[in-house]
This record gives C-alpha cells, sequence and structure tokens, in this order.
C-alpha cells in the first residue's frame, strides 16, 4: 500500500481518448549531463541524513534489543504451485500505454505500475495470500518491540537488484530521503513518509528499524510493505528528476524487468524474466514469475481487446461483467465447448471497492438529510444487480465490507421503497409531482440533482437508476464524463451525487479519516466549542466526496485513529458505520465477491486456482504457461481436435452474504 | 421564403422537381419530418386514448398521470402497457389504444427478466429488438432520429446566419475590415473542433435540462462550423458588389441595407443553396461522432452515435442494434445527399448560359 497512492480510484476501464500518438520513438533514456559540481543523489542524501539526525540514526549491532521476539513467517504455506514450468510467453495488453516508467510522481499512478512495481517488486514482507500474517521478502526476520512503537528488520544478504547491485540498508535510508524530496512532484509521498515513520535506525548493512508515531494494530503492514529506492540508480537525482528518470526503468527487487530496447513506445512493454533473480528458490517466491516473458500491447478498446483474446492474440481476459460471461463468450461457445478456452469463477475475500452514490452534502438541497434518506430509497440498486448484473453481485450493505470482524456485523443498505422515499422528499419539503412527475417544494423548485461518473462503462446502470427514481419523484441528470475529468470534478467539490469507487486495499481495518473527517471537507470546520464555523470554506483535493462534518464523528475517528487496542476499534469503527449510515450521505451499490477469467488451455493455474486473498487470477503470479499445450492446443485447432471443455467454479473462499 | 421569388428562381425549382431522384429524395425526407413531429403518437409508451369508467383520456401531450387515476396503488406514471392488459383481463368495457410501438426511447423493458440485448420480436412489439439495457430500439432510433434531423436544422440556421451576415459583411464592406476579418478567421478555423467541443463539453454543468445541453452542443457546434460559409459568400459578395447593377442601384440613391438585402443577397441564393444538404450531412455526421466518442448528448437521449457505438461493441452477440442504427445513417444521409446533388444540379448557372 505504500507503494499506491491511497486516493487511486478504481476506473474501469478507463476510456482510451482519440489522442492515440502511436509510432516508435527514439530512445530518451539519455538525458542531458548532469552540471559538474552538482552533487550527486548520495550525497544529496548524506546531507539530509546528517540535518535530519532525529529520523535517520546510525548504531551499532549492539544496539539492537536482545529480548525481541523475532519472527519470520516459516509456519506459513507455500505459495507457488510444485506443478508450475517455466518458459513461454505471456501476451497482455493495456488500455494506454504508460505515460512515464518512474514509479513515484506525476502520472506514474496509472495501471502499468502494476506491472513493474505493484504485482512484481519484493517488499520487505508481504502479506501472505491465505492467512493474514507476514511472509519474507527482502526481510528474513522481524521483530516488534511494542513500548518503543519500533519495528525491527534482518535484511537478506542474497536480495540484489535487477542490475546485480545488492540491496543494503542504504537503500531504505535513500527511500526516506527520495520520497521526502520535493524533486519528485509527490505531495502525498512527502506526506506519508514525514508523518508515519519518526525514525529509520542502521545496525549494520542488513539490519534496521523503523519508528511509528502511533502503536496501532496494523503496525507491521506500515513497516514491511517497503519497498526500497535503489540509491545506485538515483545518482542523477536533481530538481529535474521528473523528466529526466522519465523513461528509465527502475532496478527492481522482483523477478521481471525491462530492458530499454523493449519498450516500444506507443506500442508495446515487454518484460523479462530475470533467470538468476535472488529469490527464485526462496520458498515463498519459487514456481512463481513463471512466464519467461511478458509481452503488454497497447488495445484501446476493451471490444477489440476481447476480439484480441478470442483468436487466441491474449491469453487471458477479464469476464467479471455479465455481457462478457453469459453473451459475448457464453458456455456454448465453440472454442469453450471445444476445450480452447477455459472459464473460471473465482471466489476471493478482501476488502471491496466502495462502489456507491456519494452524496455532496455541502450543495444545496444534499444537506438535508430527509432528502438523502430519500435518495438512499429512491436507488433501485436490487433491480440493478438483479437485471443488469443478473444476480452475479451482491447488495453492498455498507462501504467497509470485507474487513471481517472490523466490519458492522448487522447494518444494511436501505432498499428501494418509493412510499419511505416519497415520505422523506415530503417530510423536505417535495410534496407535489410536477408535469413531468418529477417532485417539487412550495417555490416550484425541482428535485432533481446531476450524478456525475466517469466509469464510461457502467453508463446502463446509471440509465437504470435514473428511470426508477423518477417513480419516487427523483430526477438523476446523469454526466457521464472520461475517468479523470470525472475525478477531478469530484476532488474540486463540484458534484451533487458521484457514482464511483475508491479501491480497497487488503489491509486489517478500515480508514475513515481520508473520507469522512471534517479536516478533509473544510477549513476550520468547527469552532473550538465544536459549534459549526459560520466563515468555513470547502476544502478541494481530498477524498472526503461527502463533504461530511460531524463534530462527534471527528472526535471518534482521532480516538480510532490513536488506538492500539484491537477491540476498542472494532467498537469505534461500528459506531463510526452507524453515525455514516444514519448520515445517509451514501447509497451503497453492490461487491462483487468473486472474479471471473477466461483462458487460454495453455494458461495453467495451481490447484484450487488461486489464494484466498487474491484480487485478480494475475496478481500473485502463479500461473504459468505450458508451450507444449499451446503447441498442442493451436494444432488441434487447426485439425479440429477437441477436449474436454471446462468450466470451472473455485468457491472454497465463498463467503455467506 | 425570405425572397421574393423571381422568374429564375422559379425556373430553379421547376428544374428541381424535373430531377426525379432529388425530388423524392426531398418529398421523403420531408415526409419523415414531419411524421417526426407527431412521433408521440406512433412510438411512446403513453396510450393514445384511455376509456376508463365512462371518460376518455389522451394522456399523449398532457401531463403525466399517476397510476393512482386509474386505479393501480403507485403514485408514479401509468404503465400502460399493463393498464391494457389489466382492462383486457377485467372485461369491464375499459379500453386501451396504444400507439404502434408501446414503448417510450428511455425505458428498460425486458423480454427476459435480464436487461440484455434481444433480437427483434413482432409478438411483443419490438420490431428491431432491444439494446444492451433492453430499451426498445426502433424507439430510440426514432427519437435520436428526429434529435439528429432537427439538431442539425438549427445547426444549418444558425451556420448560414452566422457565415452569411459576416462573409457578406466582408464582401461587400472590404477593405481593412475584410482584411481583419479574414485573418480572424483563419486563426479560428485552425482550432481543432473535435478537440474544442470535448474540452467545453467537459466543463459545462450537468445541472442544465437535457434540451439545454443539446443548445449548449449546438452552439459550440456552430462556433467552430461557422468560418467555411464566409469565404464562399465573401467572394460571391465581392462577384456581385463589382457588378453594374449593383452600380445603377447605388447611382439611384439606394441605401447599403438595400442594396445587400434586395440586390446582392438573392443573386447569392445558388451559393447558400448549394452548401445546405452538405451542411446538414455534416451536422448529422458530427453530432453522430460525438455521441460515438461519448462526448455528445448526455444519456440516456436516444442518439445515433450512441446506438452505433453499442452495435461495434457487441457486433458478435446483438447484430441486429448496428445493422438498424447503420442502415438509419446510410439512408438519412443517402437522401441528404440526392437532394444536394439535385439541389447543385437545378441551380447550377452554367445550365441556362447559351452561348451564341
Amino acid at each position: 500500500m505504500i507503494n499506491k497512492v491511497f486516493a487511486k480510484l478504481v476506473l474501469m476501464g478507463l476510456m482510451g481518448l482519440l489522442a492515440a500518438c502511436g509510432g516508435e520513438t527514439e530512445s530518451t533514456t539519455t538525458s542531458a549531463p548532469v552540471p559538474e559540481g552538482t552533487p550527486s543523489g548520495s550525497e544529496q542524501a548524506q546531507q539530509f541524513y546528517a540535518a535530519n539526525p532525529e529520523f535517520f540514526s546510525f548504531k551499532t549491532p549492539a544496539d539492537v534489543p536482545t529480548d525481541l521476539v523475532w519472527e519470520n513467517g516459516s509456519h506459513l504455506p507455500e505459495i507457488g504451485s510444485p506443478n508450475a514450468k517455466k518458459g513461454g510467453v505471456q501476451y497482455e495488453a493495456m488500455q494506454d500505454y504508460p505515460r512515464t516508467l518512474r514509479l513515484v510522481g506525476p502520472d506514474s499512478n496509472g495501471a502499468f505500475r502494476n506491472w513493474i512495481l505493484d504485482n512484481v517488486a519484493v517488499k520487505l514482507a508481504h502479506r501472505h495470500p491465505d492467512n493474514f500474517d507476514f511472509y519474507p521478502g527482502l526481510a528474513t526476520e522481524w521483530a516488534l518491540s511494542e513500548e518503543t512503537r519500533t519495528v525491527y528488520m534482518k535484511l537478506d544478504p542474497d536480495a540484489r537488484w535487477s542490475d546485480g547491485e545488492p540491496v543494503t540498508a542504504d537503500d531504505y535510508f535513500f527511500m526516506f530521503f527520495f520520497n521526502r524530496s520535493e524533486h519528485i512532484v509527490a505531495p502525498w509521498y512527502n506526506n506519508w513518509y514525514s508523518t508515519q515513520y519518526t525514525n529509520i535506525s542502521k545496525y549494520d548493512d542488513y539490519t534496521i528499524s523503523l519508528t511509528m508515531p502511533e502503536m496501532d494494530p496494523d503496525i507491521l503492514y506500515n513497516a514491511l510493505e517497503h519497498t526500497p529506492s535503489p540509491e545506485h540508480f538515483y545518482a542523477e537525482f536533481g530538481p529535474d528528476y521528473v523528466e529526466r528518470y522519465q523513461w528509465r526503468f527502475v532496478p527492481t527487487t522482483g523477478a521481471y524487468y525491462v530492458k530499454d530496447e523493449d519498450i516500444v513506445k506507443g506500442r508495446s512493454v515487454t518484460l523479462t524474466r530475470d533467470t538468476n533473480w535472488w529469490a527464485k528458490d526462496k520458498k515463498f517466491w519459487k514456481n512463481r514469475y513463471n512466464a519467461d516473458q511478458i509481452y503488454i500491447s497497447v488495445v484501446r478498446d476493451s471490444a477489440k481487446m476481447f476480439e484480441a483474446f478470442k483468436i487466441g492474440d491474449l491469453d487471458m481476459f477479464g469476464l467479471s461483467l455479465a455481457e462478457y460471461w453469459y453473451d459475448k463468450l457464453p458456455d456454448s461457445d465453440p472454442d469453450v465447448q471445444n476445450g480452447y478456452i477455459h472459464k473460471s469463477v473465482f471466489y476471493n475475500q478482501r476488502p471491496r471497492p466502495t462502489w456507491g452514490l456519494w452524496m455532496n452534502t455541502s450543495r444545496a438541497l444534499l444537506e438535508n438529510q430527509d432528502i438523502r434518506l430519500g435518495i438512499n430509497y429512491a436507488s433501485n440498486w436490487d433491480l440493478v444487480i438483479e437485471r443488469y448484473f443478473r444476480g452475479d453481485f451482491q447488495r453492498m450493505r455498507t462501504p467497509h465490507d470485507g474487513f471481517v470482524e472490523f466490519s458492522h456485523p448487522t447494518l444494511r443498505a436501505r432498499p428501494f421503497d418509493i412510499g419511505k422515499a416519497q415520505e422523506h422528499f415530503a417530510a423536505a419539503g417535495f410534496t407535489q409531482r410536477g408535469p413531468d412527475g418529477i417532485l417539487m417544494n412550495a417555490e416550484g423548485q425541482k428535485l432533481s440533482f446531476t450524478l456525475t461518473s466517469g466509469a464510461e462503462p457502467l453508463a446502463p446502470v446509471l440509465t437504470i437508476l435514473k428511470e426508477e427514481a423518477l417513480k419516487a419523484g427523483l430526477d438523476l441528470r446523469i454526466e457521464m464524463l472520461d475517468g479523470s475529468a470525472a475525478f477531478k470534478k469530484v476532488q474540486e467539490k463540484q458534484h451533487d451525487i458521484y457514482f464511483g469507487a475508491f479501491g480497497a486495499f487488503l489491509e486489517m481495518y478500515p480508514r475513515f479519516w481520508e473520507t469522512y473527517h471534517s479536516d478533509n471537507a473544510y477549513d476550520d470546520a468547527f469552532l473550538e466549542d465544536g459549534s459549526v464555523n459560520p466563515d468555513r470554506q470547502i476544502k478541494v483535493q481530498t477524498n472526503n466526496l461527502e463533504s461530511m462534518a460531524i463534530y462527534e464523528l471527528d472526535q471518534l475517528i482521532e480516538q480510532y485513529d490513536a488506538s492500539s487496542d484491537k477491540q476498542e476499534m472494532i467498537e469505534l469503527g461500528h459506531r463510526m458505520m452507524e453515525m455514516h449510515h444514519d448520515y445517509a450521505s451514501f447509497v451503497p451499490a453492490y461487491v462483487q465477491s468473486f472474479y471471473r477469467v477466461g483462458h487460454w488451455r495453455w494458461v495453467k493455474f495451481p490447484e484450487g486456482f488461486n489464494h484466498k486473498h487474491s484480487d485478480t487470477s494475475g496478481e500473485l503470479f502463479v500461473h504459468w504457461i505450458d508451450t507444449e499445450l499451446k503447441e498442442e492446443t493451436l494444432a488441434a485447432r487447426r485439425s479440429g481436435q477437441t477436449f474436454e471443455p471446462q468450466i470451472n467454479v473455485y468457491d472454497q473462499f465463498a463467503e455467506e452474504l | 421564403m425570405l425572397f421574393k421569388l423571381n422568374p429564375q428562381t422559379t425556373k430553379k425549382l421547376r428544374r428541381f422537381r424535373e430531377i426525379k431522384r432529388g425530388y423524392y429524395s426531398f418529398v421523403i425526407l420531408m415526409t419523415i419530418i414531419v411524421v417526426s413531429l407527431f412521433g408521440e403518437l406512433l412510438i411512446n409508451n403513453r396510450a393514445l386514448v384511455v376509456s376508463y369508467e365512462g371518460e376518455l383520456y389522451f394522456p399523449t401531450y398532457t401531463d403525466f398521470r399517476p397510476g393512482t387515476d386509474f386505479g393501480f396503488d403507485y403514485s408514479y406514471e401509468t404503465n400502460y402497457r399493463d393498464l391494457k392488459r389489466r382492462f383486457e383481463e377485467e372485461g369491464q368495457g375499459n379500453w386501451v389504444l396504444l400507439p404502434l410501438v408501446p414503448y417510450s426511447p428511455n425505458e428498460n423493458h425486458s423480454v427476459t427478466g435480464i436487461y440484455k440485448a434481444d433480437p427483434p420480436t413482432a409478438e411483443l412489439q419490438h420490431y428491431l429488438g432491444t439494446d444492451t439495457t433492453s430499451r426498445d430500439i426502433l424507439a430510440r432510433l426514432f427519437y435520436g432520429t428526429r434529435i439528429a434531423l432537427f439538431f442539425s436544422l438549427g445547426f444549418l440556421g444558425a451556420v448560414y446566419a452566422i457565415g452569411i451576415s459576416v462573409g457578406s459583411a466582408m464582401g461587400y464592406i472590404g477593405g481593412w475590415f475584410d482584411l481583419l476579418f479574414q485573418r480572424i478567421i483563419e486563426i479560428w478555423s485552425n482550432i481543432p473542433f473535435l478537440y474544442m467541443v470535448i474540452i467545453i463539453f467537459s466543463v459545462i454543468p450537468a445541472a442544465y435540462a437535457i434540451s439545454t445541453r443539446i443548445v449548449i452542443l449546438l452552439v459550440v457546434m456552430v462556433l467552430f462550423s461557422w468560418t467555411s460559409m464566409t469565404y464562399y459568400m465573401r467572394t460571391e459578395t465581392y462577384k456581385q458588389k463589382a457588378r453594374d447593377y449593383v452600380a445603377a442601384a447605388r447611382i439611384i440613391g439606394a441605401s447599403n441595407t438595400r442594396i445587400i438585402f434586395h440586390h446582392v443577397l438573392p443573386n447569392t441564393l445558388a451559393t447558400m443553396v448549394t452548401f445546405m444538404p452538405f451542411t446538414i450531412v455534416s451536422a448529422i455526421t458530427a453530432v453522430t461522432a460525438l455521441d460515438f466518442l461519448g462526448f455528445g448528448l448526455p444519456p440516456p437521449t436516444p442518439s445515433l452515435g450512441e446506438l452505433l457505438k453499442q452495435g461495434t461493441e457487441n457486433l458478435r452477440t446483438a447484430p441486429w442494434i448496428v445493422i438498424s442504427a447503420f442502415t438509419t445513417l446510410v439512408v438519412l444521409l443517402t437522401l441528404v445527399t440526392f437532394i444536394g446533388e439535385a439541389v447543385r444540379e437545378s441551380f447550377d448557372p452554367k445550365k441556362f448560359t447559351v452561348y451564341k
């Protein structure tokens, strides 16, 4: 998560704009030489460490406490399948060409980063995808000292960057310097690395510790889910970082790297497997990252992507949308019936993206709770789920589903109920229906709101909602924008109602501060005594899309964030969810408790398909490409030979909802 | 008509009638336009006539009628198809007369209980099938075409009004005014139209009603399309201005206004009329393209472009979508082009110039 900007929005299939400038360009990895006398990246870092002695400490091995309980995740099961075979090329597609190969800074937070960082790079330790505990990555062992809120880590001396340099304690120091530097133009990172940690100490080249300001239950997560920054690579680091490093592939700790010649601008990027990868025989890393190469080409249109998959140019295709699963690749499709393409459904368990209607309570009318309740009752999500998603998805209960005991046990989203909706609208003064059936109040004002969204493929959902809301006398004006334009609009708090979602990461407990704290709604929302500040101004560029500002809720959030007691946090969390539910500024939409994928016969998955907390079929790289099977299948297709059809449902982790 | 028909014009019109292909295309298009004005009587989910407990209701053009008016227990708009079924079952002499196609372009009416594209059925009166959210394609096509047609007529009017005024002024006044406007137009017409529409439309608040947004789209398109007309008008006016009859009018003491409106403009009619159909074609194409790209009319407004887009996305699974949208577009554009050709031919001065 450290590597994902928290504000990342789930944009389902961001529409490829017109801006399609294809063609190869000359390699831009060479930049103007740095003027002589400019300090190198590591010299700048040394100066920074010296200027911040509180934060950066250099100690000796003798300073490591002796009474620590070291953990190493050795009780956890392996992740890769022993049947996996190395080799082959995996063919993938992306909708947009990445705008940069940098890992931070402007434009770096795109979908492509999964391929070079999020799903590939090895971090200090990772959450096991079946079990919430950590398994080792760059660290071999770690220990938590609760009194000092410090996590000690022993680094794996085998760890190497993809260019052969060893990964040492210095790279973790450099990570802090780098992510706190203004040159990277990434305020979120600047803030995170300045406020979430209070100290990093080096005991020797392979022993470090991190200290956190608060002792919260998920402290290990904040300490361990880090990928260091390669100090040697950023020798030319400076104010022109953003341009200078735009197209340079950052050495990785993971199994795949990118060669300069494999960056074909506007067309494709190819990842190559490091055959000498330092972790290739480690318990939790072996039998994963199996394909020799991953060829990712640009296909701007999802319909075309599907056709490319159908002729075998792509190996896998996500079939989570009902129209793909039932209509475009039905079980009766010849390729499925002949056993060439396999269809798999996998039920997973993890926090779900928060799809729903986000009401901006700072807008006229929406500040009225009755109106918000009315909108809740006038949103027919059950119909959308039943008719449009064909009953495959479930109704979301609260925006914090999937956090096990942290999720609220009894709260449920309000059902579609025209009677109740009208009662609430009437209580807000909207009693008369106008000539078009839309409710009006005594002043003749219509009950009408703009419904903004950037999720273009889901536009049909909104048109269904609109038709249904009209029955309750509510008019929703749909505004379908380009994904980034829509997100900009809501970040500027210019929306009435927004349909969208925040991505949810595999965390132990939900976050509230970002979305519900008044700090993110207004500048100085409340006066000293807790009353509303009459001069408060809307705060833009935050994730409090509902402009929620409740004094009491603020107190709970602060208590929750400061708490180190799990039970207390659960109770506080539930109370906050209840308050949020009562406030009714969010209409929970749906959750998808599975993912579905179509894959050619030569793409093999482990027994049981994947792991419990996996988000997509490819995320953990446990699949492999069987080159012999590929040849066999292609030959069989030509000769008409068929195989047993494979349509598999893996519901071993299905949850009762 | 703006100008009094002179014998020459009558001659041209007669000539137009003689070009059969263009003339019949014109008749067909006019029929489509006239019929579409009364489209609510043909394709609509509101009944034409309801006879309920001895009283007659004509809900098509009136305010909405809640279900409670006809003995249903809901307060939203009556579902007249249900009403008809109920009346038939009750058999108490109440009756409902539904339009030919009893669906509105925005309502989801699923044949199977699932919202997906269904093939055409005469039985359920989805004569062209349904789109991906079970909306009637014929209804969407019909209203989409109507919007496109009237949109393009509005576009034509506005582009002509601006183009002719500016163009004539440039030609007639000439001098620095002409020079200045030429430069302005050169700069203006170099702004990429499609990008501008996309940019402008993405910042316009959606708080306006759909009809307002359509007007805004129209205004934006006109803003970037009036320039081409000015060139022709400028040249034409220049030409006419230099002619003797204008000089003669001026000597008699005719005012500039009189000269422009009574002498110059009528003589440029040929140019204006010739470009009309092509302007319409370009407007229909532009609005369809914008919708196709998702930057045109806001959903759920029915539109040809949106249907085309759905169609291409579901080429394999629902070919009836793309077939109907494509056919409509082709027919429409062909009709307009035929008319255009005929107009051009009949207004071509060469036809009447005889050298002896």
